[in-house]
Formats: structure tokens, sequence, C-alpha cells
């Protein structure tokens, strides 16, 4: 068979593809019905709600792609925010409130890392722990009420296109990153076969602290966007921000198991599923149905991997 | 009787068996062998009911029955023991042997009594004193081996398919296995052996079929050929010997390990390797070796005992890349789980363990990548159609050269070599020790662990025979013959 077939098969191994499918189907069919569906405003104000679990879910990918997890991402987000937010309401310039915060994502992350990488316990157990961890220490400190109210300085960060540029910059950096350094490729090795790697001289322990370090931070930068488009902090904020994010991974296509995937993928999978929501809303459609269709979207994103995977 | 007539079976791009034709005795050992992709676990999979999907007919007793699954397969008395085993286990003896059909009593409760007793004696039946209590994670390979042919046995099976029984056992559980084959024949039990071993064929079977390039080379009685014979036919050539001719040209010292030892794995270990040497390792599995192997590369840490490289005293490894980067390199035994990524390409996989060369900073350099790669592929002549592929689609023997590449890549002066032809066919294996041959003459040293005496014996300059944890004898090439080997390695005497 010539180069025909040949190239239709590139086509049909290209990653993305199934996404992408899926990304243009979504359009067309909230375009047609949905008046105003397909407008700049639209696409706007979608682009600033997927921007924040957007960045988490970038973080998410690299620890998905070792064949790690993490389930705390969204209480870390909410302890970067309530801790630092105390910071903000006892009048501490910005500069030194932002920073805080990210070191505050930082640690956690960290030591979400070292307790991952010293403890013989899967990632799963130990962020579910830490998970509950942060988020008990959040209710202690703040004995559950809002921080209010915010000095408007903070709501830079949030207005117009803002969130999305800097989704737009952390999702660049991290596709150069996993595909063209040797951290990147070192995550796939890791994902792929962690013993191999380990005998191959990668210093496996050392890349999955990193991997978790970076996820703290970008959950605490998602947080600092959060709390300038909503201008107040709230104990609850981030809650189900861990399921959302690895919804997202899984939709665009990167093995749960680690290994394989992209952080294209993932941000493909948060559009889509920011498209849906939002066509589902524009439709007037009942809130309580979109964890049902994101739930089908899921499995369905699984599926047409597995039958792509069968193909070649 | 089994007739297997004019079977043909296509995959795409490929025709895996192509018209084969040969009969099976009852009551026999009939042995099957081939080079990998020469068709033999495509005509397996054929009797086993897992391709129903094929050309030509099989008779069983002069009847046409093709099965459609592996539990009509069962059903019609053919079962088959895979290379991988598929005993669970957290479950225990009995409980392995009848699973899917265990026996209830009224109201569906287990009836634990009579899966002990049947179990007792389908046991019994291959003399195997093992508790059906035991769980079968606590017993040897050998004997998970044997829990799977009892759970053939209580199917009834009249034919059992055994795909390369001995690929994970020592030779002392090979015997064990052999002397269980002859009790299975005696009981009027025909045995398919699939192997690419000569010498086993040669010792258990009494007929012996070749299938190369997926046709039927032929079907013959042992006492009528011999191991060349059925090599020649094997490969379409004579390989006048096993093992490639070896001119060894010691040099200076390379690596010197004194005392080592590590808690309840080994004790005590002292040698010397030299440049250009190969230095083997004999054992029974358990001896300790490939524990002895992982201490000295850093995967593990050594409780005692010094490494020095070209004289200069290092201490102990304390992560492999630190080997690594003093020049050790280990090839493990186990290349799916130690040696690859199985799902990523096989340029991924080679430059692993040189990152750093191929990259500028932190950044990596794909072309200074592909052409380190491109240059071990065809130094390795390695078969493949792009450097993407993923290693998973090679076959073994090709897996190997690729972990092989990485390893040289990373111009290690010392290798550890752990079983590294285990499962692959003839022709690659030859190529390994042609591999290692060349790694030596360049100077570098290979400790050479395996479990298969021959090798041990053919591709070494000296040997070291390990039993339970300790160096108990070294033997020079000259003075090492299997049987005065194997009476060190099973304590027969220590002289």
């Amino acid at each position: 068979m010539s180069g025909g077939s040949a190239s239709f098969r590139k086509v049909l191994q290209f990653r993305e593809l199934p996404i992408l499918v899926y990304l243009a189907v979504m359009i067309a069919v909230f375009s047609i019905a949905v008046g105003g569906f397909f407008s700049f405003k639209n696409f706007e104000n979608i682009s600033r709600q997927i921007s924040t679990v957007g960045i988490v879910s970038i973080g998410m990918t690299l620890i998905i792609l070792t064949g790690g997890i993490d389930l705390s991402v969204g209480a870390i987000l909410s302890f970067a925010i309530n801790i630092g937010g105390l910071g903000i309401v006892a009048g501490w310039p910005i500069w030194i409130a932002y920073p805080f915060m990210l070191v505050l994502g930082l640690v956690l992350g960290w030591l979400n890392g070292f307790l991952i990488t010293r403890i013989a316990v899967p990632a799963l157990i130990i962020t579910l722990g830490t998970m509950n961890i942060y988020r008990g220490i959040i209710m202690v400190i703040t004995k559950g009420r809002y921080i209010t109210p915010i000095p408007k300085v903070y709501e830079a960060i949030g207005s117009g296109y803002i969130p999305f540029v800097f989704l737009a910059v952390i999702l660049a950096v991290f596709i150069y990153v996993s595909l063209n350094t040797r951290f990147g490729r070192n995550l796939f090795a890791i994902g792929g076969g962690e013993q191999s790697a380990v005998y191959s001289g990668v210093p496996v322990r050392r890349y999955k602290m990193i991997v978790y370090t970076i996820s703290g931070v970008l959950s605490a930068l998602a947080g600092m966007i959060l709390v300038g488009k909503s201008a107040f902090i709230q104990p609850q904020a981030g809650l189900g921000y861990e399921m959302s994010a690895i919804a997202a991974v899984v939709i665009g296509g990167t093995s749960i198991f680690g290994g394989s995937g992209s952080v294209l993928g993932t941000f493909l999978g948060s559009v889509l599923m920011g498209l849906i929501l939002a066509g589902l809303t524009m439709l007037a459609v009942n809130p309580y149905w979109q964890g049902l269709i994101t739930g089908v979207l899921i499995i369905l994103a699984i599926a047409l991997d597995t039958v792509r995977q069968l193909r070649h | 009787m089994i007739a297997i007539e004019n079977v043909s079976k296509a995959f795409p791009g490929v025709l895996a068996l192509d018209g084969v034709s040969f009969t099976i005795r009852d009551a026999a050992v009939h042995g099957l062998v081939g080079e990998n992709g020469a068709g033999k676990s495509t005509l397996i999979k054929i009797l086993s009911g897992i391709y129903p999907d094929y050309e030509g007919a099989i008779r069983f007793d002069g009847t046409v029955r093709r099965f459609a699954a592996v539990h009509e397969a069962q059903a019609g008395g053919v079962a088959t023991i895979f290379q991988e085993l598929t005993v669970i286990r957290e479950l225990s003896v009995a409980e392995n042997i009848f699973l899917g059909r265990e026996p209830v009593r009224p109201g569906g409760r287990l009836d634990w009594k009579a899966m002990w007793t049947s179990s007792r004696e389908v046991l019994s039946f291959l003399d195997a004193p093992l508790d059906p209590r035991a769980l079968v994670r606590t017993l040897s390979v050998a004997n998970q081996q044997l829990v799977e042919i009892c759970k053939a046995l209580v199917l009834n099976s009249k034919v059992i398919i055994m795909d390369e029984p001995t690929s994970s056992l020592t030779e002392h559980e090979v015997r064990q296995l052999f002397a269980l084959i002859r009790r299975l024949k005696q009981r009027g039990i025909t045995v398919l052996y699939v192997s690419h071993k000569i010498e086993e064929i040669f010792a258990i079977c009494d007929t012996v079929t070749v299938l190369r390039d997926g046709r039927h080379i032929g079907t013959v009685d042992r006492q009528d050929t011999s191991p060349d014979q059925v090599i020649s036919m094997m490969v379409g050539r004579s390989l006048s010997m096993l093992f490639p001719e070896r001119q060894a040209r010691r040099g200076e010292l390379l690596l010197s390990v004194r005392g080592a030892g590590r808690e309840g794995e080994f004790r005590d270990v002292s040698f010397d390797l030299h440049e250009g040497e190969i230095l083997g390792f004999a054992g029974l599995i358990g001896a300790g070796r490939t524990e002895l192997a992982r201490a000295l590369f850093g995967a593990t840490a050594l409780s005692a005992g010094e490494i020095s490289l070209h004289g200069q005293a290092i201490g102990r490894f304390r992560h492999p890349s630190r080997a690594l980067a003093r020049g050790v390199a280990y090839l493990s035994e186990d290349r799916k789980r130690e040696g690859l990524m199985l799902e990523a390409s096989i340029r991924e996989n080679m430059s692993l363990a040189v990152l750093r060369r191929v990259s500028r900073w932190l950044f990596l350099r794909r072309r200074r990548e592909r052409e380190l790669v491109d240059s071990y592929i065809t130094r390795f002549k390695i078969k493949m159609t792009s450097v993407d592929q993923l290693v998973e689609s090679l076959s073994g023997g090709n897996q190997q050269k690729v972990v092989i590449s990485k390893l040289l890549m990373t111009e290690a002066r010392v290798f550890i070599f752990d079983e590294p032809t285990r499962g692959i066919d003839v022709g690659a294996k030859y190529e390994i020790y042609k591999i290692m041959n060349d790694l030596t003459a360049e100077g570098r040293g290979i400790l050479f662990i395996s479990s298969e005496l021959p090798e041990v014996l053919g591709v070494s300059d000296r040997i070291l025979c390990m039993r339970e944890g300790l160096l108990v004898r070294e033997f020079t090439r000259a003075e090492a013959n299997p049987e005065a080997v194997m009476r060190v390695l099973t304590g027969g005497n220590a002289a």
C-alpha cells in the first residue's frame, strides 16, 4: 500500500486526534443549537472559566505522566489563598502576599512529594490523606469564615484576558518542557517503567519531588487567579478541582497509568469541558445534568483511546 | 492422535502459518521447535482456542474439531500452560486448581473438603508433596507451574501444551519438571512441548517438529536425528557450534570486590574482574547471584564489603546512577520490568541513560539523539520499521539488543549481564554472545550470570560457582565440565 495509507495511519496515531474530533463536533453542535454560542464574547467567557482548573490540570498532567496522582491540588489551592488571605487582610503589600502564597503551594506540594517518595504507600492514598490534612488546617485556622474584603489590587490578575494569558504561557512552557528537555523525557520514562528508569540511572525520587512541587505552585497560582475573579476568599475554594483536573488529563488522552500522554491534550480536555458546561448553561440545561455529562465524556474519551490503540 | 492438516493462518502483512501438516501421537512427548517468528505461538493459540479463525483442519482421533474459545478447548481435552503463568498468587493451591469450577454444596457454599481432597488426589497423581492450603505465592516458580498442570489435570485433559515451560526454572527445577512430564506420559497424557532449547528437546521429547517462517520443515523421531540436524533445520543453515569462537585476552585489573555481603542474601563474596574477561556466575535460583549483582550496582545496598575500580577504592554505590557514572552497567534478568519502557519507542528507550550527552543544558538535541541511536541500530542489526516503533512490538532478541545498546551508550567498562539470553531464540542468542565477545575485545569486562549451564561454560573465561549465598568454587574454562559444575552447585561435593 502506498503513501496515502501511511499518512492516514500517521493521522490516526496523532495523540490529540480524538479530543480534536470531540471539540469540533461540540462546537458545531452548540453553534447550531445555541444562538450566540459562536461569538467572541462567549469564547472570552469560556476562556476565563477554564483558566484556573486549566492551570491545575497542567501540574496534574506532569504527575500522572510519572504514574502518580495528586488528590490534594484543590486543598493546596485553598490553603494558599486562605492562609495568604490572612496576610492580605492584615495589610501585607501585594509583593509579599503573592510570593507568600506561591511558597505555601511549593511547600505543600514538596511535602506531598516527600511523603510519596519516602513511604511505600501509593500516591493516591498519601494525597487523599494530605488533602484532608490541608483542608482540616484551613478550617481550624479560618474557623470556616470567608475572608473579605479583598483590596482592589488583587483583582487585576483575575480580570479580562489575564487569567487566560497565564494559562497560555504556562501551557506553552510545559509543552516545551515535556517534549524537549531531559526533565520531560524522564517523566515519561518514570511512568513507562519506573524500575527501568532507576536502572538507567534516572534519579526517580528527585524528579517525583519536582513534579509534586510544581503542581503545588501551579495550584497556588490558580488560587490567586480565583481570588482575583471572585474578590473574596472562602475556605471551600477549589473543592472538586482535583476531579476536574484528573478528568481534563484523562479526556486529553493521557494514560492514567502514566508513561504516555501530552500537556496539549490536557489543555484541549479543559477546553472541551469548558465548552460543554457553557453550552449546557446557555441551553438552560439544569446544572444537575452537568456532572452526568462529564462522566459520560470521560468514559467515551477512554473508549475512543482504547480503540485507537487497538488499531495500531 | 491429533492430526494437523494443512493449517494456515494469516495476519495483516504476514503469513504466520503456511500449510502446516503433521501428527501428534497419543501418550507421547512431542517437541515443537523453531526460532521466534517461526509460527510456534500461532499454532499453540490455534490449538488452545485463542485463534478460532484459520484455514485447514485439526482432527482429534479422527474427528475435526475447531475450538472457538479457551474453555471449549479445555472441554475438548486440550489444556495449555503458557509461558506467563496464570496462577493467582494470593489464592491457595486448591483454590487455584479449581478456579472457576469450585465444587459447591447446596445453597452455594464452597465445598472446601471436596476441594482439598480432590487437590490431594491430583497432587499425589503427580507425586507432588504440596499442601493444598498453601498460598501459591509462597511456592517456587517450578511448583507454581505444577499447580497449573494440576489445573489441567482436573479438567481431564488428554493433551497438555507447554509453552517454554523452563524459561524461568533452574537446571534443578528443569529436571523435576522432566520427571513430571515422564509421569504424565506414563499416565497416557500427550504433551506438546514448545521450546527453543535444543538440549531440552533432546532430553525429553520422543518426536520433534521443526517450524521455520511459518512452514513445516520436518517431523522426526528423536532416535533418528541429532541436535546439529535440528538446529540446521531451525535456522536453515548449519551452525557448526552454538557458541562463537572466543579468544580471551586478559588485561589489567578492572573491578575488585572484597568481602561483599548483604543480610540474608549472600556473604563474604570476593572476586576480581580483568579487562577483556567474561567471568561467569553459575548457580541455582536463590543462590544469591542476582542479589549480588543488584547490590554491586547500587540498586540495593551492600551491608558489607568494598568495591574498587581500576585499583581505586570506591566503597559502595548508593544509587544506580552512581554506578553508571563510574562505568558500571547492569542488564537485568527482568527485561520487561527493569530494562525497558515497553510502550515507549526504540529511540526513547535507547537514549534514556545518556540524555545528558544528547542535551545541551537542560534541552534535548534531537538530531544528536537520532544519530547516536541510528549508529547502534546499524551496529547491532536491530530489525525494526522505524526508530519510533514501540519496543513492545519487537522480538525478544531485538528488545534485548535495545537494552544492551542503552547500556553501551553509557560507555561503561564493567557490564553485569544477568540472564541476557532468557526467552530469546537460538540465532539471537548467538548474536548476544558475539556482542559479549566484541565488548571484551575492546577491553571491557563482563560479569555473566546465567542459569543455563551450557551457556555459562560455553561463553565464560572463568566460572564462579555460587551456592546459598557463598562463592564455593572457581573453575577455569578448561577445567569446567557440566557434571562437575552441577555437582558443586547442588552441593553434591564441594571439593
